[in-house]
């Protein structure tokens, strides 16, 4: 069907391989990342493969077969992958073939051919048919045959789980050119963009999924992402916000009928159907209709559920996605202050609902990037393709040998700083005490690094001295101060009607002020700079190196020459 | 940027103290820019250097 790719040439494309579903990208000539749709028209494949008669039906379409023919279908097996029998939980693939020990392995028993026995496939061989499938809705769509993927995979992904993988996608005919982690092809998703310019933030990255829901902190510093930290929830996800769904049918359908559809096996799966449904309208539309022909005992049954009596019934589940990103943050030792930006990946992140909590739960600064709070976001269940999709456009020219040496640990362990560096600014009549920090390389900075900014010269010109500090970020925390009583009361009197609401203000006033405030710790440098021009600018340039040793420049604007000046490496390391 | 006053240094400049020690972490290796740190660091090069071919 598609055109024979010429021999040594790469077509590679960005795999998001999930346990619930999985996507495609390529990326166009122009550089624009682009999700592929697979023959039945569906962008998120469910990652699901089941046989009828021999014949293998693959994601929507192996979906339905979970109801009439569960024995033979397999879902939610990337987790099994390049495991230990013992090791993996078995929960998620209760209503689908369940996974089998063989040697030490994990495999599923399936009728996969016409024979009366079912044969053993084993979750690397699923996985090989599983990719095939994706390659080749891929090669149809581009015209060529795909040969080379990038493929993204959790933060904790093992490295007997990565090599399991690599091994499945070459049986099925796919050259990994690199294995990249989930956060940052979110990153580079949205960094990818033209508009977005680089610049140094603090970033969340919540992969909010169907059956694990994982959160990573990550510093981005000059377009280099480094992980601070990752928390992962194996039982938290979409599936958890279906069951609130279903629950809430059920027992519907039991105030009317005296039967709990839940308790016949093809009812179960038919409800867990239609609510994923239902809830997915729920993310778009405020009001939601369910329909299932013959639930249980042959009995139709419709209804319909609005997003506020959603919302309510899964506030639970809400907190535990809010309360998940809040301690992936303190376990990065950061304050919520400290996000510059909250990305919502996975498909559960179309939840408008979690947005908002989010941006309650963060300072107003901090963006949150999810289809209800931002409307230039990106579609959050096509980033971890997207961003395989630009790696793999960025390597693909590159030999094999080039990739390897360029991820080796050799290249990917680095130097970060531990303590911001920035200079401290001084006004005219102030003392030293007060003066005021300017973070110019933010910790957690991977070295080698430069930087420059210009700072505002004293009016009056002269002579200016640049103080090169490294910083502390603090946390003040401020009590407002409490109205006294007198006061409100005199006011309620003259606005009886505001009353109620004024007296609400005041309740949301009582927290807490925090901001995060600067402290300039460890002075490194100072420099004089001559002569400055009134109302001139300061260019300060700060180069370092990964020995710690860094050269400083400062500047006037326009001016010639300036001040250079070497801080030497500490000799011994030691504080 | 401040105005001193009777300061005075060797080339009007003075080191007062090293940078604290680095931690070493993991960076992530994706991304235009993570690939031209890894050139750089596989060559040898400075930013400089970089910036000149």
């Amino acid at each position: 069907m598609s055109d024979e790719t010429a021999a040594g040439e790469r077509v590679a494309i960005g795999i998001a391989f999930g346990n619930s579903s999985s996507s495609i990208a390529f990326t166009t000539p122009e550089g624009k990342a682009e999700v592929i749709a697979n023959e039945e028209g569906d962008r998120q494949i469910p990652s699901i493969l089941s046989y009828v008669d021999k014949e293998e039906f693959h994601g929507t379409q192996a979906k339905a077969q979970l109801i009439r023919n569960s024995k033979n279908t397999v879902a939610y097996f990337r987790d099994y992958l390049g495991k230990d029998f013992k090791s993996i939980d078995p929960t998620p693939s209760h209503q689908s073939a369940h996974p089998q020990q063989v040697d030490s392995t994990v495999a599923f028993s399936i009728h996969d051919t016409s024979d009366e026995t079912p044969s053993t496939v084993t979750v690397s061989e699923i996985t090989t048919r599983h990719l095939r499938r994706l390659k080749q809705s891929a090669s149809d769509f581009l015209g060529k045959t795909v040969n080379a993927a990038v493929i993204t995979v959790p933060t904790n992904f093992a490295d007997a789980q990565r090599e399991a993988l690599v091994a499945a996608a070459k049986d099925a005919g796919i050259e990994v050119l690199q294995l990249i982690n989930e956060p940052a092809a979110a990153l580079l998703a949205y960094d990818a963009r033209a508009e977005t310019g680089v610049k140094d933030k603090l970033v969340v990255v919540a992969d909010l999924g169907g059956i694990r829901s994982d959160v990573a902190v990550v510093a981005s510093r000059g377009g280099i992402y480094t992980i601070l930290a990752t928390v992962h929830d194996y039982e938290l996800g979409g599936a958890n916000l279906d069951q609130v769904v279903m629950d809430y049918f059920a027992k519907e359908f039991i105030k009317k009928h005296k039967v709990d559809p839940r308790e016949d096996v093809r009812g179960l799966a038919k409800l867990k159907m239609e609510c994923e449904a239902t809830k997915k309208a729920l993310s778009i539309g405020t009001n939601a209709t369910l329909s299932i022909e013959s639930l249980t005992n042959g009995i139709d049954y419709g209804s319909n559920i609005n997003r506020t009596r959603y919302e309510l019934l899964a506030g639970k589940v809400f907190a535990q996605f809010t309360g998940l990103i809040e301690s992936a943050v303190k376990k990065a030792g950061l304050d919520p202050l400290d996000i510059d930006e909250v990305i919502l990946a996975g498909g559960t992140s179309h939840t408008p609902k979690i947005a908002r909590l989010l941006e309650s739960l963060f300072p107003e600064a901090t963006q949150v990037f999810a289809p209800a709070t931002l409307p230039s976001a990106i579609n959050p269940s096509e980033l971890a393709a997207r961003g395989a999709a630009y790696q793999a456009s960025l390597i693909q020219e590159f030999d094999t040998e080039d990739i390897e040496q360029s991820i080796h640990p050799m290249v990917t362990v680095t130097p970060h700083l531990s303590n911001a560096i920035g200079v401290q600014l001084v006004s005219a009549d102030a003392s030293a005490a007060d003066a005021v920090f300017q973070p110019l390389v933010n910790v957690d900075t991977a070295l080698p690094a430069r930087r420059v900014a210009q700072y505002l010269a004293p009016k009056e010109g002269g002579d200016v001295l640049v103080r090169i500090t490294e910083g502390a970020r603090e946390i003040k925390v401020t009590k407002p101060e409490p109205v006294p009583k007198e006061k409100k009361e005199a006011k309620a009197d003259d606005e009886d009607e505001d009353d109620s609401d004024f007296d609400s203000d005041e309740d949301e006033e009582e927290e807490d002020i925090r901001e995060t405030v600067w402290k300039a710790t460890k002075p490194i440098a100072e420099v004089a700079v001559k002569g400055v021009k009134a109302g001139a600018k300061i260019e300060v340039t700060i180069n370092i190196n990964s020995d710690l040793g860094a050269q400083i420049t400062a500047r006037e604007v326009g001016g010639k020459g300036g001040v250079r000046l070497a801080v030497e490496s500490q000799p011994n390391g030691s504080a | 940027p401040a105005l001193p006053q009777g300061w005075s240094a060797e080339k009007d400049y003075k080191v007062l103290s090293a940078l604290s020690s680095a931690t070493q972490r993991n960076i992530e290796p994706v991304g235009p820019h993570f690939l031209a740190h890894a050139r750089r660091k596989r060559h040898n090069r400075t930013f400089s250097e970089d910036d000149r071919i």
